[in-house]
Parts: structure tokens; sequence; C-alpha cells
């Protein structure tokens, strides 16, 4: 097909805006499929994807749309996910395409991801299609919405398209206007061959599938090509696309988006980002630079019953073979066993990851509190990065400390600024700018919308900030965030000490002022959850051999002391029977034995 | 109460089966408020000779509080209806660590049941059930929590005040003074044969442990021949669990147990059989070990199950 007939472009928006619902309806009346075989969703195909309603991982589909003017275009649309922390995702994807369609729900206006997103588009050149989302609901505000996006976003009003993607009112007119307004692909398929990947996922019967862009030359099957960033070779299976399910074709050429099935045994070998080219005969300079994904969140998994470990082995060998940005590695605690640590692009990440471990492979895991990587410069002069606080070094054998820091933006209705502005001095933010969005005045109670934008240490985002900035702000203040580099931070290790042991599992770096309080919460925290035991329980938080805070488990005195006559001994025995199982269930601390339940909860604690 | 008449019609019944020994210990129980001086005199005549009486509490709003029917007075009038027909061998139950109940409180009602002077005293720690009402008005705060703090420290009051009153804390939860043991309950603690006759009764014996069915219908059904089996459990108590069972249930006599008796009884020596449940139990100062005895320590008395629980087999 005809270079000028195709478009290739991508649907972003702030998270829940509602792409994945727009694309399935752009399925639908491009009579790609039919509405009765939508279902609920086309595009978030996977079971935890449908069940949070998110769009975990990016999906292409090829659309054949006939236009007023008669031709039959082909549209190439790619759905991304909207969180933040599969944004690289997202700007991979944006390299694939000349253009994007800028979801913005009318209930909510412009949001902090819809910001970052916008910029990451802009950046690469992409032609932006503004809608206004969701004007079905009885609370859409589409004029304020409407000025928002002119005064922040710089658009004109007559360009902005009102819509609801769920009932499909004003959906057509954004097909003709992705063909009006989206430029054709450039790129020469006479070239040698440069393709972009822009996802991929693993088969267990082609290999790996990669999602790519042909910028030049062309691909089709049983060609040899190789991949720029680590010279793997591979041969080509099957190329296709995807509509929405694989259709295999005899190539894709310049301007083409598609797959190919490569047989690589793990997505690790072929990943987001990387430039394909021909074996013989190929480019020497890759399409963009290549720099997968850095882990800024770290967290050690383990499983329940210690004699699991083997299972979980298996279970994150299987996942990151579909996971590239998961990367973990073993590692042993005197208390939790064998395990590894694990890196995760950040919170939501770590939290499906650790569900589809669960439930994908019936496994009961024990989760550590989320941490970074610190790097350390000790008093000898030797430099470590270290992402397990029990692996810290000793206070005087520290020179420095450096910790990860990332650049925020929030966006939030006026009023509540005060609020959010405690909440980020108290997370150890440092102010750096304000602005207030569009100039519409009839905005409610709730105030004109503000950016706010603020640096702060990764590591104090990492417990309960997101939580507390939504419930100060009642739900309305929306999160984006970039890492913006190392800096030196004065931190210390507070250790855990349960009947004068240390509790490797729950250190913690925090800054010395802090300790005191992070202390006394914890000590707190483990006196309500441990069970009094035969002997008191002291139980300490130390910053070396500080102690900070203390409370003490008093020694048990007393059990249920039930009469025990003929007709009871059978019953009171069972009980003990009981008694003797629920002991072989108790995490041990030493001594000191702790429900799971209880250990579980500590290590929740912010 | 059961009739009078029945009641000679069982103890002839029994005696034409059994010789009874002279000496027999004879025990009715009996809730306050359901009995006279004139039904226990005839019980008495009968040959009852051992009474035991539910009387729960001596305090009128912790009788309330257990959903008991009788009062403070109807308990004391019980009492003087027992000495008056005759009973030398009296019995009372007790009931501590109500919620509420302070120390002082269960002082108070020691006291007062020391006045009365039983020959025989059972003093049992109230176990909450789950979804009993007593629970239910806890858990929505209606009632406040019971302190196990402070059961134990009633549990150690008793044991002070009566041991000074010439009682002996022959069992976890009973007292008596000096053979006014019950020897009824003695042969559980001992692990020792018993029949139990009647619906939802007990026996032991012969490595089987069975009890009858609660369900009266049931229970007649089977002499009428309508019912094949009148029981409800029978278990088999293989050698090694009756040997975990006589050293659990030997544990809660104030005597404890002696490695020599179990030794003779199953040819194993519990203290080499047991040698680490010992030392570890010992070393927490629950249990207390001298020459070839054991017994629980004052404190293993209060944690008596997580000593218990370590003899189970398995
Ligand atoms: N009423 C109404 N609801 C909509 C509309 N568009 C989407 N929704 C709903 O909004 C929610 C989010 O929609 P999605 O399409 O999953 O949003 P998304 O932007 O793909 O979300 P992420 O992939 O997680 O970033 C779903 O419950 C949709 O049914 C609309 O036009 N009107
Ligand atoms: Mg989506």
């Amino acid at each position: 097909m005809e270079q000028a007939l195709t478009r290739n472009f991508c649907i972003i928006a702030h998270i829940d805006h509602g792409k994945s619902t727009l694309a399935d309806r752009l399925i639908e009346l491009t009579g790609t499929m039919r509405h009765e075989d939508i279902g609920e969703q086309v595009m978030d195909s996977m079971e935890l994807e449908r069940e949070r309603g998110i769009t975990i991982k990016a999906k292409a589909v090829r659309l054949h749309y006939k236009a007023n003017n008669g031709q039959t275009y082909r549209l190439n649309l790619v759905d991304t996910p909207g969180h933040v922390d599969f944004s690289y995702e997202v700007s991979r994807t944006l390299v694939a395409c000349e253009g994007a369609v800028l979801v913005i729900d009318a209930t909510q206006g412009i949001q902090a991801q819809t910001l970052a997103n916008t910029y990451l588009a802009m950046e690469n050149n992409l032609v932006l299609i503004p809608v206004i989302n969701k004007i079905d609901l009885p609370g859409s505000e589409p004029e304020r919405v409407l000025e928002e996006i002119v005064s922040v976003l710089g658009y004109k009003a007559s360009d902005v398209l009102l819509m609801s993607a769920k009932t499909g009112q004003g959906v057509p007119p954004l097909l003709e206007e992705i063909i009006r307004r989206i430029p054709p692909p450039t790129g020469e398929a006479t070239r040698p061959l440069r393709a972009l990947i822009f996802d991929s996922r693993y088969d267990a019967y082609k290999g790996v599938i990669a999602y790519l862009r042909v910028a030049d030359g062309r691909i089709a099957k049983g060609d040899r090509l190789r991949l720029m960033s680590n010279n793997t070779e591979m041969e080509v299976l099957e190329v296709g696309y995807f509509a929405p399910q694989p259709c295999p074709a005899t190539e894709l050429t310049a301007g083409d988006v598609g797959y190919i099935a490569t047989g690589l045994k793990s997505v690790v070998e072929c990943r987001v980002g990387d430039t394909v080219t021909t074996l013989q005969g190929g480019v020497t300079e890759p399409l963009i630079g290549y720099h997968p994904p850095k882990p800024m969140v770290f967290a050690g998994i383990y499983t329940t019953q210690a004699e699991d470990y083997k299972y979980l082995r298996e279970a994150i060998d299987k996942l990151n073979l579909n996971d590239a940005s998961l990367t973990y590695e073993p590692e042993s605690s005197p208390i939790l066993g064998y395990g590894f640590r694990c890196g995760f692009l950040g919170l939501l990440h770590l939290d499906i990851v650790r569900e589809r471990l669960e439930r994908e492979f019936s496994l009961s895991l024990v989760v550590t509190a989320p941490g970074v990587t610190f790097t350390i410069t000790k008093t000898n002069g030797q430099k470590i990065t270290i992402n397990n606080p029990a692996a810290f070094p000793e206070p005087m054998e520290i020179e420095k400390i450096e910790e990860p820091w990332v650049k925020i933006s929030i966006i939030t209705p006026s009023s509540f600024i005060g609020a959010l502005m405690e909440l980020l001095s108290e997370s150890e933010g440092v102010y750096k700018y304000q602005e207030y969005l569009g100039q519409h005045q009839s905005v409610g109670e709730l105030g004109q919308r503000v950016r706010l934008e603020y640096e702060m240490p990764l590591r104090c985002m990492l417990t309960t900030f997101y939580d507390q900035m939504k419930s100060r702000s009642r739900g309305y203040a929306s999160l984006d965030y970039e890492f913006t580099g190392y800096r030196e931070g004065k931190l210390v290790k507070l250790d855990v000490l349960v009947n004068d042991m240390p509790v490797d599992a729950f250190s913690r770096i925090i800054p010395p002022d802090k300790a005191h309080d992070v202390g006394k919460a914890m000590v707190a925290k483990l006196k309500e959850v441990i069970p009094r035991q035969l002997f008191s329980v002291p139980l300490q938080a130390a910053v070396g051999s500080r102690i900070v805070a203390r409370q003490d488990i008093s020694a048990r005195r007393k059990d249920v002391l039930a009469k025990c006559y003929g007709g009871d001994i059978t019953r009171k025995r069972k009980l003990l029977e009981k008694q003797k199982e629920g002991k072989k269930k108790m995490k041990n601390i030493g001594r000191v034995e702790v429900p799971k339940e209880a250990f579980l909860e500590v290590l929740k604690l912010g | 109460m059961l009739p009078v008449k029945d009641i000679g019609d069982l103890l002839s019944e029994i005696s034409t089966l059994y010789i009874i020994d002279e000496a027999a210990e004879i025990t009715m129980e009996a809730n306050p408020g359901t009995i006279d001086e004139a039904y226990l005199t005839a019980v008495r005549k009968l040959g009852v000779n051992r009474l035991s009486l539910g009387v729960q509490s001596l305090n009128d709003r912790e009788l309330a509080l257990l959903g008991r029917i009788h009062t403070a007075a109807e308990a004391r009038d019980a009492v003087c209806f027992a000495r008056g027909s005759g009973f030398d061998n009296l019995s009372l139950d007790f009931i501590y660590g109500l919620p509420g109940q302070t120390l002082t409180d269960w002082e108070h009602s020691v006291d007062d049941a020391l006045e009365i002077a039983p020959e025989h005293l059972s003093l049992y720690a109230l176990t909450l059930e789950e979804d009993t009402p007593m629970w239910t008005a806890i858990t929505e705060g209606f009632l406040p929590g019971i302190d196990p703090d402070i059961a134990a420290d009633m549990y150690e009051l008793a044991e002070d005040r009566l041991a000074a009153h010439g009682y002996s804390h022959y069992e976890i939860s009973n007292w008596a003074l000096p053979g006014r043991e019950c020897r009824h309950n003695l042969t559980y603690w001992r692990n020792l044969p018993y029949i139990g006759a009647g619906v939802a009764a007990h026996s032991c014996m012969d490595g089987h442990r069975f009890a009858n069915t609660k369900d009266l219908d049931k229970y007649l059904g089977y002499f009428s021949g309508k019912k094949s089996s009148l029981l409800e459990l029978d278990e088999e108590i293989n050698p090694e669990l009756e040997l975990a069972e006589s050293v659990i249930l030997g544990l809660r006599l104030g005597e404890g147990i002696n490695a020599d008796d179990i030794k003779s009884r199953f040819g194993i020596d519990i203290l080499a059989h047991y040698r680490r449940q010992v030392e570890e139990m010992a070393a927490a100062g629950l249990l207390e070990q001298t020459d070839r005895h054991l017994k629980l320590t004052r404190r293993g008395r209060l944690l008596s199950n997580e000593v218990f629980w370590r003899f189970l087999p398995g």
C-alpha cells in the first residue's frame, strides 16, 4: 500500500481518561471488529488489566478506514498505558508514530500525566489532536476543559473535538481529522532496514514477538536480522500486524507498524527502544539512543513457606520473559530465608508483579518495604551501590550517601494547596514553582486549578505519599514525577531489634531527625501485633548503638484455664492440637514467635 | 430437679448390679434456687453424701452478668439447706475474671466463700466463647474486655488465701480441705477408666473413649431397639496417645506426676522420652522436676496449655 494512505498514531492521556475505550470505538467504527465481538474491552485483554481497569502493556492495532474522499486508509493505532510507571513505554511508542490523539476527561480536565505526555509528544514532533472525552457524564465541564486546553496547551478551540468514547457520540469525525491532520510516514523501502521496537512480549510457540515500526527498508519472513544494542541475531519466523488478533502478512515496509516473531527466548534480549537492522548490509546508526529504563524501586520478595523458594525462582524467571523491566537477584535474610531483591519501575509495577506471581503461580509471598538504590562512598574511598537497607555499612565507615531525587508535578484545585504543601514539606519536598492553569473563573468552590512543582527524594514517595496526596485533596490532585539525578543526603539506618535481635527486613534508611518518630511508630506497631510470649520481649529501634525508641511486651501470664473433666478430655486435646499446629505457622525471630500476618503488617508500615 | 423417687430408683438399681462400697463418694450437683431443705434431706437419706452447688458468685450484679437465674441470697439459702439436711461434704463453684470485675470484688467473693467454709471449692476462670451474648457485648463495646493479667492476679490471690485457710490446691481449678478431694474427678486426672451412664455421658475404658448421644430421643430409641447405637463419639486411644494424655492430665494435679508410676504403667521413662520438652518448660519456669517427679510451677499452672501441647504426640 502507498505510504500516503498510511497513518500511524497513538492515544495518550492521563490514567483513566478513556484511551482504551476510545481505541475500542475506533476498532468498531472501522468495522475491524463487530460491536458484539468487542464485548467489555478489546484493548485491555489481560485478566489483570480488565480487573484493575488499567492498561499495563501498549497494544497496536491496524484499522482500514474508508474516508469521505473515497480512499481507503491504513491506520496503525497504538493504545498506551497511562500510569507514570510505564511512561518509558509511552515515550518509545511516540517514536513509532507521526501523531497522537490526546484524550482529556471532561470531568477532570488537564491532569499531571496529560501535561507530561503532551510534552513528550511535542518533543517527538508529533501532531496532536486534542479530544475532550466523557461528555456524556453529568458532571462533565467541556467548556472549562476547553478553555484550559486553549490557555495551557495553546490550541485553538476549533482544534479540539468533543466526544464520548463510551457512547460513540462525536467519535466519527475523529477518523477524518486523523487523516487530515496527521502526516503520512516518510522513509524509503529501498534503503537499508531500520525498525524500532516499541513493545515486546513472549509467546511460548513463537518466542519473543516484537512490535515494531519500520522506518526504512522492509522485513519479510526468513530475513536474518540483528538487534543493534547487543548484536543479538535472529531469523524472522513470521511478520504481520494486529487486527487486533495477529494477522500474518508477506512483509512490512517503510512506514508500517506490525510485529515479527523472533524465536528469541526472552524479552530481555529484545527490548523496547532497540533498533533492528539486517544482519548483512544493515545500518550503523540506531534510530534513537537506546537506554532501557532503570528500575527505581526495590523490594525483597520471599515465599511465606521457605520450601517454596524454588517455585518462586521459576515463577520470576517466567514472568521476566514477558517483563524486561523487572530485575532480580537472589538474596537471603536470616528471618525470611531465600528470596530475591527485585527492581521495579515504580510502586504500581511492584504491585502488579506481586499480584501476578501470587495469582498466576499460586504463591504466598512476603514483600519487604519498597526502597531505592543508594550510592555510598566509604571512608576508604570505595564506592558501593546498595538497594537493601540490611546491607548498609556501619555509620563510621560512611563518608557520603547519595540518593535518587525526582521532580514532581501536582495538579490540584487551589483550595488544597495549603494541605498539599504541608504534605510536601513533611516529605522533604523542595518547592520549585507554582502556576495557575487557565483563566476560567467559574470553577466552583474548589478554586482554580494549580500546578505545583517540587523536588524530593524518591525515598519519600515510597511510603504513604500518594495515598496522603489523594486523601488531603479529596481525590482531586494528580501526580507525575520523573527522575532527575542523585543528590547527597544525610541519612542513617534505623534498625529494629526484637528481643535484642536485629530484624533485617524491618531496617529503614531515614534522615536522622526522623529516627525517633519512625522508631517509635515501628516499635508501637510491633507491640500491637506481636502476641505476648512466655518471657518479656524488649522492642527497640536503634541507630547504630543508640537506642531511639523502646517498649517492652510483658510476659504472658495466663492462658485459657478451662475445666477438664471426663467429658472434656477429647475436646480439650483437640484444642491443644490446634494450638500446636498454630505454632508451626509462626515466623520466628530468634525465640520470639510472630504470626505471619503481624510480620506483614509491620513491613507495610511507612 | 430429678424427683427424689427417681434418685432412689437409680441408686437401688445400681446396687442390684454392683456392690457399692460403704464409703463410696456419691455426689449430686444442684443449682441454688432449684432445691429446698426437704428435698436435700430426702436425697441425703438415700445415700447421696456429697453436694456440689453451682453458686458462681455471691454478688447479684455478677450473677446477672452471667445470666444466672438465682440471686446471692438464694445461694446462701442453698448452703443453709445443705448443712441443715446433713451434708458435711459440700463443694461450691465460683467464676472469676468477669468483665469489669476488680481484684477487690474477687477478694470479697473469696472471703465470703471462706466464711461459708465448704469442704471443697472449684474456681473457674471465665472463658469467653465466640458468638455468645457476652462476647457480642464486649466486641460491641457495651462491656469492658477481660484482662488476662487481672484474672491471673485473681487466681494467685485465691491460691494464697485458700492455702492460708488450710485448703490444698490439688488440681488447677480445685481446692479441698484434707481428705475432701473429689474422688470422682481424680479418676479423670489420673487417666483411669470410668463409666458414664445416661444421655450425653462419657466413658473411658479398654483403650477407647466414648460418649453417648446428647439427643434424648435417640438415646431412648436405642433402648426400644429403634436405634442401633447410642454413641456419638468412639475414639480409639492408642498407647502413645494414652501416655500423652496421662502426662497432660496428671500435670493438672497439685502433686504432678511420678515418672516411676508412669513407667510401671506404660514401660516408658518419660524423663528420657520427653527430655527436650521438660528442659524447655523448666527453663521457662513453667515446670519443676524434683528427682523423678514433675509438676507445674505456680506460673506454670496459669500457662498450663503451653506446657500441655508440647507433650502431644506427632
Ligand atoms: N461515561 C463515560 N465513561 C467513559 C468514557 N470513556 C471511558 N470511560 C470509562 O472510564 C474508565 C477508564 O477508561 P479506560 O478506557 O480504561 O481509560 P484508559 O485511559 O485506557 O486508562 P489507563 O489505560 O489505565 O490509563 C472506564 O471505566 C471507562 O468505561 C466516556 O466517554 N464516558
Ligand atoms: Mg487503557
